[in-house]
């Protein structure tokens, strides 16, 4: 049994070794939601997640000989970094296991931090299998990203440190892949506040736990942006523990996750993962289960893709209809184009690109489209703009998506 | 200061009056460091982040210093600024928190989103053409018909003492974290933030404070050292829209000439890669202006190596399009 004594000792354990990262009092995602919102910010952790708690907690829990002969893990993600940075510190060698695909970026993240990386196996799950395997066979620990009570009372620090800061809060969000941080998280709330609510949450691509309350086989697969929780099969320890203390878990969409991402930056001025934002996305898919409540945020995490995160914003745009892409039907006559331009502009809407595509479309000859891309203040102001050229002769089709 | 209007350059002790004054108002924002990110630079890297402060940028703080000192008879009129961007939110924001209207003169060709941001947090937003019309008398007016109270920018004693409390902050919050700095650089534009900063750490760490602009626009690095005001030549561009003021002002270079070790500026090329690292490295969105002093830090415009260095952060309040590029360097 793990409880709050593990919690607290891996906090002392903890001091000096990791980050009490801060925690915030949102205004802006407060009004957005109608709840008093509080942040804690593990983004802002070092290696940029919650991971390099746990991760240390287990090594530093190590035999001499054990550091000697080095630990294993398996992760393209938080966790290689979490258990990469501690081994250097602690001088234990570390060899990381990482799918046969994983992006040069992420090795070489990993490797800067001195660990050994063995690109095997064509996922996660199969390069944990093997890296248990060569464990077993060289006589090296597997550190576990999850299933350990040393890592789970280790995560469990985050919110002990989130409840510090904030006391008197009515509910916590929190993110759940294999369960660790979430495990954690209630064994500390419990005994904090019985009364304090845990919701856990995860994305509807990787419903593991939702299915292990459910008592359903876990089918997991496909791509999300919450990457970092993208887990098949929970945790045998942490499962029992959330279910100890959990009534359910939420689950949200891929358009939730991605909208909480973009909300985090317009609004809040973050950088946060998808598997980060998963508890944003439950309030802001739920907005009456939280209004009214001083509720807590598990920011989980901040290491997001540059290109990912280039594509979150601007398809957020679009989304909002701050930027619009309309086709309109010409009548192929001098100065037409500059008619739609006036009436656009007079409209206050603001031309990005112009295509014309009169030689190339299976159009009539005297007729011609032409897609113009226009910044926006919002969808009304797109449909404004629209109306306004319907009115005058033009036909008008919205090319973009908009909410 | 006992007038909400007075001319003098404000000291020391009114900084910590408007500490006092923004106390559960204003946010206290946290110092962030990423250690990784150190090891890499040489030198130990502090960030204030602006960017998280009501409104996403610093100007909360000086508008809120002085319209909440707006004794209540005078409330009525409301208060008016001119302004297109972070200083008409956190004008609009403050006046909102007191019960008071806002109105803010734009030129009619600021972006949507600016005025609609600002419409959001209370203010009322009148257009103005750049062209045919002045702004000054659009705001003499209000001020004259309506007995609004104008809120300027940064040459005021009771803006530069509420960005001050930026200073302040950092002062205490180094001394939780048991860092020394060696440095602190600070944005400038019309000079208000730096001043404010730079005379709160005068009285308390007395360290070296530098100011950071973008090369076009290094009108407080060209002043320092001519020891006059010089403005910017006609014609500069900059990404750093939030730092396009024509000269230092006179109240703030008054202050700055005698606090400050020197200016620093950076080309838009090492704005946006400084953009790049704080999303990648520190998890927080800088707009352009707000990046110059991460930017003169990282690129090492002063020698750091084995030193540690506060930078401010001023402002996150840039298009997602911009974003897109900074990412894209």
């Amino acid at each position: 049994m793990i409880d709050i004594n593990d919690i607290n000792k891996a906090r002392e354990l903890l001091a000096g070794q990791v980050l009490h990262t801060p925690t915030i009092l949102s205004p802006a995602l407060s009004n957005l939601t109608g709840a008093e919102v509080y942040l804690k910010l593990e983004n802002q952790q070092v290696t940029g997640s919650f991971k390099v708690r746990g991760s240390y907690v287990r090594m530093s829990s190590l035999s001499e000989a054990e550091r000697g002969a080095g630990v294993i893990a398996a992760s393209a993600g938080n966790h290689a970094q979490g258990v990469g940075y501690h081994a250097q510190r602690l001088g234990i060698p570390a060899t990381i296991y990482m799918p046969a695909s994983t992006p040069f970026t992420k090795v070489a993240r990993t490797e800067a931090l001195g660990a050994t990386v063995i690109l095997e196996g064509e996922s996660v799950a199969e390069s944990r299998i093997l890296a248990m395997q060569a464990a077993e066979a060289e006589g090296k620990v597997f550190i576990h990203p999850y299933d350990d009570p040393h890592v789970i009372a280790g995560q469990g620090t985050a919110t002990a440190e989130l409840l510090e800061d904030v006391p008197d809060l009515d509910v916590i969000v929190v993110p759940i892949g294999g369960g660790g941080l979430a495990a954690g998280c209630c064994i500390a709330a419990v005994a904090h506040n019985p009364a304090l609510e845990v919701v856990g949450a995860q994305a509807d691509a990787y419903p593991s736990m939702y299915q292990a309350f459910k008592g359903e086989p876990p089918h997991g697969r496909g791509a999300t942006i919450a990457d970092g929780i993208a887990v098949k099969e929970p945790g045998e320890i942490t499962t029992p523990i959330l279910k100890a203390h959990m009534k359910g878990v939420t689950v949200v969409s891929e358009a939730d996750i991605e909208r909480a991402v973009q909300v985090f930056v317009d609004v809040q001025r973050l950088i946060v993962e998808g598997s980060g934002a998963v508890p944003l996305a439950v309030m802001l898919s739920e907005p009456k289960r939280f209004m009214g409540r001083k509720v807590g945020l598990m920011v989980s995490g901040g290491n997001i893709d540059s290109r990912l995160l280039s594509s979150v914003l601007m398809r957020g745009l679009v989304r909002d209809g701050r930027l619009a892409k309309l086709r309109i039907s010409l009548i192929d006559m001098p100065g037409a184009l500059a008619t739609v331009a006036g009436i656009i502009g007079d409209k206050g809407g603001n031309i990005v690109d112009v295509l014309h595509q009169r030689m190339f479309r299976d159009v009539p000859v005297k007729e011609a489209d032409v897609d113009i891309a226009i910044e926006t203040i919002d969808a009304d102001h797109v449909r404004e703009i629209m109306a306004a050229l319907e009115a005058a002769g033009f036909g008008t089709r919205l090319l973009s998506d908009m909410r | 200061m006992d007038s909400l209007n007075s001319s003098e350059p404000p000291v020391f002790a009114d900084v910590q009056d408007a500490a006092r004054q923004l106390l559960g108002w204003a946010r206290r924002t946290p110092l962030l460091e990423n250690t990784i990110l150190n090891d890499t630079l040489g030198f130990r890297l502090i960030v204030k982040p602006e960017c998280l402060q009501r409104t996403g940028s610093f100007k909360f703080r000086g508008a809120f210093n002085k319209i909440s000192r707006i004794p209540e008879d005078m409330r009525a009129g409301g208060v008016v600024a001119f302004s297109s961007g972070n200083h008409a939110q956190g004008v609009a924001a403050a006046a909102s928190l007191m019960g008071m209207k806002s109105t803010i003169i734009m030129p009619s060709d600021a972006p949507k989103a600016k005025i609609a941001n600002t419409k959001a947090l209370g203010g009322t937003v009148v257009l103005y053409d750049r062209k045919t019309e002045s702004r000054e008398e659009i705001g003499e007016r209000l001020q004259k018909e309506q007995g609004a109270v104008l809120v300027k920018p940064y040459d005021e004693p009771l803006i530069i003492a509420g960005q001050g409390t930026i200073g302040l902050e950092i002062a205490e919050q180094v001394a939780e974290i048991d860092a020394k700095p060696d440095a602190v650089i600070v944005p400038a534009g019309g000079g208000g933030l730096i001043s404010g900063t730079a005379l709160a750490i005068s009285g308390t760490l007395a360290c070296p404070v530098y100011s950071a602009e973008p090369e076009a626009y290094d009108d407080h690095k060209r002043s320092l050292e001519a020891g006059s005001r010089l403005p910017v030549p006609d014609g500069a561009e900059s990404i750093c829209d939030a730092l396009l003021a024509p000269i230092p002002g006179e109240l703030t270079f008054s202050l700055n000439s005698r606090l400050l070790a020197g200016g620093l500026s950076v080309s838009d090329d090492e704005v946006l890669m400084a953009m790049k690292t704080a999303m990648l490295s520190l998890k927080i969105v800088v707009e352009p202006g707000g990046a110059v002093a991460l930017a003169s830090a990282l690129t090492q415009k002063i020698d750091l190596r084995g030193k540690t260095v506060v930078v401010v952060c001023s402002g996150g309040n840039a298009d997602p399009e911009m974003l897109s590029r900074a990412l894209s360097m």
